[in-house]
């Protein structure tokens, strides 16, 4: 009876709050612990995490079924292994290497993302490599590359928020999908600020709010135009900001002047007065900070809804100034650092992009292979799975850390073309939606068995410990990664310990934006995580950026004129109804691992829509109603929940749960130009009661 | 790739200007080299926004759309100023008034409108200018000429009731003019309003002191040289000084007519914006008319724009113009109105849906069509403005629930009492508990606010909702509310403080962690506790602690801090950061000679000396010749100070000197977890001693405010001041009371923000510095003890505890 407590992380979203385990005799529970994100407090997540640990429908030996149809079996590692490799072998050899694809995920660790990069590039040698992060993060990390030259989350710890005057915080329900944050925007009410919430619902969040914009979903360009327009009649913005560390705000000041309130009004639903009041609490603020989630990110245009956002802070200069700055609130348990290390279609490690020449160098150099063999960019995630079954597209995939029959947009369509693969291999500790339709199943080890390090939403690099040990027959994603590279006869090494892991990735970072390379595993646990940016061991890391300059080659940041589009669907006379989809307190991303506690199933245990009372008395639908939602793309059966909280004209559907209550089948993949982020918050619906 | 076509705009308003944006936002500069004529003098500008310049709301350079280096950038030929004169529609070329011929492939004439001016006697002088003192209302000149001519004037007219007239009468009034508003029609705003909105509002007017002349007929201008009044068909009259017309537009469509294409009101066009004689030519804004209708307002005409760049650009060639929903909104002397769509019931179908409070100046009415709305007049309160206009605009249903399109019902639910709450309202977001919840857990027996919260979970997120469940509980409790003893366990798995428990293990002889939860915990083993026990039966027992599993950690065997690498850092004391270069001479000497990597001055105004090896320690020791500064236990550390009244400017009190005495009494006395004290001569509190477990600052009269429960690591605390003493000895005294009390009393690990917290600073003071419960002396006492035995740990050096001590075999951390 090994007693062991371990200091370690919550095992889901991006705020990554400090835990203890406490384990003895093949039970661990959960304790608080005070960390500098979290403070001691859990959501009902965390505190029933340790539920995963000894759950019963936990993988442990691998899978394979040799036909489609036939029910997966047990095999030994050797018989999985050598299958995987034998298959995509002779797959490359008549299709050609991308014919083979890999897919990836934001809850991965750094160890596990770079190695998840290297192995495609260097071990399969395919360009088809994305991740789940595209759903995800995509819009708020392009948008903040163009604007800042770098993409962090945050440039400010949690710990400013309390001190800034006012912050518009945009498409984030942060009360329910990240609790232990609130008590950042609690402190700074106590301090006198205001927070204003934009959010289509009056949610948890929004009602702890000074104001809420209550607005038409698709509509936040206009909104932070307007809310510009109001900041520049009022006389609010900082033209010595604008004038000594920006640039293009000219080009800003002709568009925005096409956002006349009554005009922002009628686009976005949101009433002059709120517009006023927003822009003054925003412009009379001697500081401010301007966040975005999920809202304005994941749709059809997120990049420039982002870049709206950014303009109007730097406009009232409210960035690179203390208790100031544009920040993306990441959701992902390793939202930040899965984005940074190379498992992005068009990047390498540190942030480096794939068709930079200095970049490829140092990391072909860093791989030890000659920078020709590296692949260019590849497709975005739902194109590589749009592209299945076409010629030139995938003929087999390996899944690491996503489930994406129940998060891809249009999961219905994107389900068929998994189904149309030659191979889909699944690395996944539970038998997810995903992993029922794979050919070979690998049990992983998960979260409290294995160690690494994640980047929280602050940019913090965190040290996730091993607390327990794993299953007997259960391996780590490196240890796969590493036996299937060999298989695959590669010559370059693949780590299997994390630290060693972690060491190469300092190494292939350093330089780089997202520089690690002054970060160790000690340093970590000595002073509760590091920041990037930290060039050295010396270097004390990054907790605040650009306070004197950002990271662009003159050090100013970038305005950028947006327009205001319609959404990539509008409601019309066959489908209505805006629809919106998110996430609830009790569950996590696809629910793989929620649905599976049995207290967070007890407590939400099935997909429901929200609709206004008005609004379902039209269509003859009552509390509780199973109801029909329909798009263009397909149909979800859901239990109405009535609730006033919610537009009239607005639908929300949480997308956690699975077969027909799968929110993902209604929505619309229309991507955006730059970001190909998929446009998961805004499309046309329609709802009828289910006549069963 | 097919040579670019030329394509010619005549017009750079809003309307021209925007539809060659969209043009280029289609890939037009490819297509096409832009020549536009503008007779404008600038750049395009928002003529909605006008108004905001007349009033002075706006700055004229803020209405600017694309200042002329847009046309620059973007490939476009602007002829400034320059007149279109006519179209040569045979040979394809527009000229210009300066004599400019430039051929077109496409034409668009966006050439928008002016002013109807309708024809009045007097109106112009004998050359033909206007009369001084007579106006239109177009354009930013307009504006500007207007603001000049009325200061200093008494009394304008404004001939035009409508949109534009109303508000050319707000820009006049801000320039302390008595303004009348002529109108020919019976009623204000007969486009937007009802005769009954426009009753109201008539009233408002008046009230505010706008004249407002209903079915006037304007029939002459009278004065000579300038305005001095105007006559009406009934042969009444008005004496005034100036005079604006916003009688309504005329479309500029003679340029279309001269060439042949076809024109009633403005020009005929089809649902791709083109002529309907000529296919090369497109007409777009106030100068097309389409299905019949003219559109005076800027979003039909950039919706044409869309269509009219989709179907030129062949971006989308079955792009088609279906009309526009209009809709307004303004603000007429402080009354805001909102309108849209139809006016009045057209058809039986139609439900009319209305509010009227004249007195308030309220009114509200929609037309409501097959459960969509087809028209909605609001004024005075226009709060459902906004989703109104939406619904109009989408045509989305309308909620069965009629009122609730009027007013904003169910506002947000006044404060209510925790009785008034219902069972299932959310109390805890972050872990999803409801009042039922609580109440549920009161019933089975957890009488204090502690326990619920650690049985629901309720509270212990975000901690924002801990005072709605503690009021929650105290409700349910009904009286009955129990401290839960549990917060004051030295751990959380035995029912005991610390002073009962070290009584409980020496009575009971409990030598071992597993005999103490046999004999004080039922048998009931709490993993969590076992660390903080194992520490406390050492404590107790010393040597015959009976070690059941290796619970201590290494840190304490070999009295240095392990590094990464399996490495020591060592860090010699020196008391109040004040050294010696001897002492610094030893210290240089013994990291070259133990190949210390790296030598870094502390947090805590020492010296670590990084990368010694376990053998090489008690070396070390005895070459540095300095004792241990504890930088690696649970134990006094160290005490930072200022560099006090001896150099500085503004220190008050001698914090070096109190700083060396603070460590060299307290050095090594171990706590329940590290102790981390400062002095700070001054209140400026450069050594940080405001966030210190411990902190002493010297203020005004050679006195010293003590502060405890500082903190400034992940956990930041300002401490609470204890007492304020007079001289370093009363410093002494406290702050060694004060950690000997929490030595005592705090739980396992508990930091002292964490333990004054928990006792609440008064009940410490009343302790401490009032000895409420009479144990000042016996704490004294017991750390003076302490304090007697204290030994240099690095003297270890000399007599190692035990033989393999300091070996290099490496015990595995946990």
């Amino acid at each position: 009876m090994q007693l062991s407590i371990s200091e370690t992380h919550c095992p889901y979203c991006a705020l990554q709050c400090g835990m203890t385990l406490v384990s003895e005799g093949g039970e661990t529970s959960v304790r608080s612990r005070d960390f500098p994100t979290n403070r001691g407090g859990l959501c009902q997540k965390g505190w029933t995490s340790a539920e995963l640990l000894y759950h019963p429908e936990r993988l442990r030996t691998p899978l394979l079924r040799a036909k489609r149809r036939d029910a997966l079996q047990p095999v030994s590692w050797d018989e999985a292994l050598d299958y995987i490799s034998t298959r995509i072998k002779s797959i490359q050899e008549q299709f050609g290497r991308d014919a083979v694809g890999v897919f990836g995920g934001g809850g991965l660790t750094n160890e596990k993302a770079y190695l998840l990069g290297k192995f495609a590039r260097v071990a399969l040698r395919t360009s088809q490599i994305d991740y789940n992060g595209r759903f995800c993060m995509s819009s708020a990390a392009a948008a903040a590359i163009k604007a800042f030259g770098i993409d962090r989350g945050l440039p400010f710890p949690l710990a400013d928020i309390p001190h800034a005057k006012t912050i518009l915080l945009t498409g984030s329900n942060a009360a329910e999908t990240m609790p232990p944050v609130m008590q950042y925007f609690h402190a700074q009410a106590k301090n006198g600020g205001s927070l204003i919430v934009v959010d289509p619902r009056r949610t948890p969040t929004a009602s702890a709010a000074t104001l809420h914009l209550q607005i038409t979903p698709g509509t936040d360009i206009a909104l932070a135009n307007g809310l510009l327009y109001l900041a520049m009649k009022e006389g609010y913005l900082d033209e010595r900001f604008i004038l000594t560390r920006t640039t293009g705000f000219e080009q800003v000041r002709g568009v925005v002047a096409r956002y006349w309130p009554d005009r922002v009004e009628r686009i976005t639903g949101i009433p002059e007065k709120q517009l006023a009041y927003a822009a003054r609490l925003l412009g009379e603020a001697p500081s401010a900070m301007i966040l975005t989630a999920r809202g304005p990110e994941q749709q059809s245009k997120g990049v420039n809804a982002v870049l709206s956002f950014i303009n109007l802070a730097l406009a009232l200069g409210k960035a690179g100034q203390p208790y100031c700055g544009y920040g993306c609130l990441t959701g992902q348990g390793n939202g930040q650092g899965g984005r940074e290390h190379g498992q992005k279609a068009d990047q390498l490690p540190g942030y480096r992009k794939l068709d930079n020449p200095e970049h490829r160098a140092h990391i072909a150099k860093i791989w030890n292979i000659p920078e020709s063999d590296l692949p260019r960019p590849g497709r975005s995630a739902y194109e590589m799975l749009a592209h299945i079954g076409e010629g030139d597209g995938l003929r087999a995939l390996l899944v690491f850390g996503s489930n994406l029959a129940v998060s891809a947009p249009r999961a219905g369509f994107v389900q068929q073309r998994l189904e149309a693969l030659d191979l889909l291999v699944v690395s996944d500790f539970f038998l997810s939606e995903t992993a029922q339709l794979a050919d070979i199943v690998l049990p992983c080890t998960q979260w409290a068995e294995e160690e690494g390090t994640l980047t929280n939403l602050e940019g913090r690099v965190l040290h996730r410990r091993r607390a327990v040990p794993p299953p007997a027959d259960v391996r780590s994603d490196l240890e796969i990664i590493a036996e299937l590279a060999t298989r695959l006869g590669c010559q370059s090494a693949f780590p299997t310990q994390p630290q060693d892991v972690f060491e190469e990735l300092r190494r292939a970072s350093a330089g780089g934006p997202a520089d690690y390379s002054g970060i160790t595993y000690e340093r970590i646990d000595r002073e509760q995580g590091v920041f990037w940016p930290c060039p050295n061991e010396n270097h004390p890391g990054a907790s605040r950026l650009f306070l004197d300059r950002f990271a662009t080659p003159d050090g100013r940041a970038r305005f950028h004129p947006v327009q205001h589009l319609p959404a990539a669907e509008e409601p019309d006379a066959e489908y209505p109804l805006y629809l919106t989809t998110g996430r609830i307190m009790q569950h996590y991303q696809s629910g793989a691992q929620t649905r599976r506690v049995p207290q967070l199933q007890e407590a939400a245990p099935e997909a429901f829509v929200e609709i206004h009372p008005s609004m379902a008395r039209f269509y003859g639908i009552s509390d509780g109603d199973r109801v029909r939602l329909s798009t263009r793309r397909g149909t979800t059966i859901a239990k109405a929940r009535l609730t006033p909280a919610i537009r009239f004209d607005t639908l929300f559907v949480p997308f956690h749960f699975a077969a027909d209550g799968r929110a993902n089948l209604l929505t619309n993949p229309a991507l955006d130009p730059v970001s190909r982020m998929p446009e998961f918050k805004v499309c046309a619906a329609q709802i009828q009661l289910e006549i069963s | 790739m097919p040579s670019k076509q030329n394509l010619v705009v005549i017009g750079n308003g809003m309307a021209g200007a925007r539809a060659v944006e969209e043009i280029l936002a289609r890939g037009g500069r490819d297509l096409f080299n832009i020549t536009m004529f503008g007779d404008e003098p600038y750049g395009n500008y928002n003529r909605i926004l006008l108004s905001n310049v007349l009033n002075g709301s706006q700055e004229e350079s803020e209405i600017f759309l694309n200042p002329l280096e847009w046309y620059r950038e973007n490939g476009i030929i602007l002829h400034v100023g320059v007149y279109a004169e006519s179209i040569l529609r045979r040979s394809k070329c527009v000229l210009g008034c300066d004599g400019t011929i430039e051929p077109y492939d496409k034409l668009i004439v966006a050439t928008g409108s002016q002013s109807f001016v309708p024809p009045l006697e007097g109106l112009t002088l004998p050359d033909g200018r206007y009369k001084p003192g007579v106006f239109v209302f177009r354009t930013l000149d307009d504006c500007r000429e207007i603001a000049e001519y009325a200061r200093g004037r008494g009394r304008a007219a404004v001939i035009g009731g409508g949109l534009l007239g109303l508000e050319a009468a707000r820009g006049l009034q801000n320039f302390g003019v008595k303004v009348d508003v002529i109108q020919f029609a019976p009623y204000l705003m007969n486009q937007q309003l009802d005769p009954q909105a426009a009753a109201i509002l008539k009233t408002i007017m008046e009230r505010m002191g706008v004249g407002v002349l209903l079915g006037k007929n304007t029939t002459a201008v009278l004065g000579e040289e300038a305005v001095s009044g105007l006559r009406f068909a009934d042969d009444t009259s008005l004496g005034c000084d100036m005079v604006v017309i916003a009688a309504g537009i005329k479309p500029n469509a003679e340029i279309a007519a001269r060439c042949g294409l076809s024109v009633q009101r403005a020009i005929l066009v089809d649902n791709q914006m083109r002529s309907i004689d000529d296919p090369e030519i497109y007409a777009v804004g106030e100068c097309a008319q389409h299905r019949g209708n003219v559109y005076g307002l800027v979003a039909p005409l950039w919706e044409q724009a869309k269509v009219l760049a989709d179907h030129i650009t062949g971006h989308k060639p079955d792009a088609a113009y279906h009309g526009s929903k209009i809709a307004t909104k303004l603000k007429v002397m402080g009354v805001e109105v909102a309108a849209m769509g139809i006016t009045e019931a057209a058809d039986e179908r139609d439900e009319i849906v209305q509010f009227t409070e004249p007195k308030k100046g309220t009114y509200k009415k929609l037309i409501i069509r097959d459960g969509h709305l087809a028209g909605a007049i609001l004024l005075g309160d226009i709060s459902k403005a906004a989703y109104l206009m939406q619904a109009f605009d989408r045509g989305t249903p309308l909620p069965e629930d009629r009122l609730s399109l009027l007013f904003d019902i169910g506002a947000p639910a006044k404060q209510v009492t925790v009785q008034e709450l219902p069972p299932d309202a959310q109390i805890c977001n972050c872990n999803g508990v409801n009042k039922a919840a609580i109440l549920a857990c009161v019933n089975g027996g957890c009488h204090s606010p502690k326990a619920v919260m650690e049985k629901t979970r309720a509270g212990m997120g975000c901690g924002s909702c801990k005072s709605m469940v503690t009021e929650i509980v105290e409700w349910a409790c009904d009286g009955k509310l129990e401290e839960d003893p549990s917060v004051h366990y030295y751990v959380p798995g035995v029912p005991l403080t610390k002073p009962d428990l070290i009584k409980a293990c020496r009575e009971q002889n409990l030598k071992s962690v597993s005999a103490v939860f046999q004999v004080l915990a039922g048998g009931k083993e709490d993993a969590a506790s076992k660390p903080g026990l194992a520490s406390l039966l050492n404590t107790i027992w010393a040597g015959e602690y009976v070690d059941e599993r290796d619970a201590r950690f290494i840190n304490d065997r070999v009295h240095a801090n392990i590094q990464k690498d399996g490495t020591f850092s060592v860090i010699p004391q020196i008391p109040g950061g004040v050294t010696t270069p001897d002492q610094l001479r030893r210290i240089a000497d013994a990291a070259e000679k133990y190949n210390a990597p790296m030598v870094k001055l502390t947090g805590g105004q020492r010296i670590d000396i990084l990368g010694i090896k376990k053998e090489d320690l008690p070396n070390i020791w005895r070459d540095l010749d300095m004792p241990s500064g504890y930088a690696y236990a649970k134990r006094y550390r160290t005490c930072k100070s200022c560099v006090g009244t001896d150099l500085c400017r503004f220190g008050v009190g001698d914090s070096t000197s109190l700083a060396i005495k603070i460590e060299q009494h307290l050095q090594g006395i171990d706590a329940p977890a590290k102790l981390k004290l400062a002095t700070a001569g001054c209140p400026r509190n450069c050594s940080e001693a405001m966030v210190k477990d411990v902190g002493a600052v010297a203020v005004e009269g050679g006195r010293w405010e003590i502060y405890v429960g500082g903190a400034a690591g992940s956990h930041v605390r300002k401490g609470d001041v204890l007492c304020v003493v007079d001289s370093h000895e009363d410093v002494l005294k406290y702050t060694a009371r004060f950690i000997q009390y929490y030595r005592e009393n705090a739980k396992y690990l508990e930091r002292t923000y964490g333990f004054v917290e928990r006792i609440g600073i008064e009940k410490i003071r009343s302790v401490i510095v009032g000895d409420s419960e009479g144990i000042a002396s016996r704490l004294d006492d017991a750390i003076n003890e302490s304090i007697a035995a204290y030994k240099d740990p690095w003297k270890e050096a000399y007599n190692p505890v035990t033989p393999n001590q300091f070996s290099s075999l490496l015990p595995v951390l946990q």
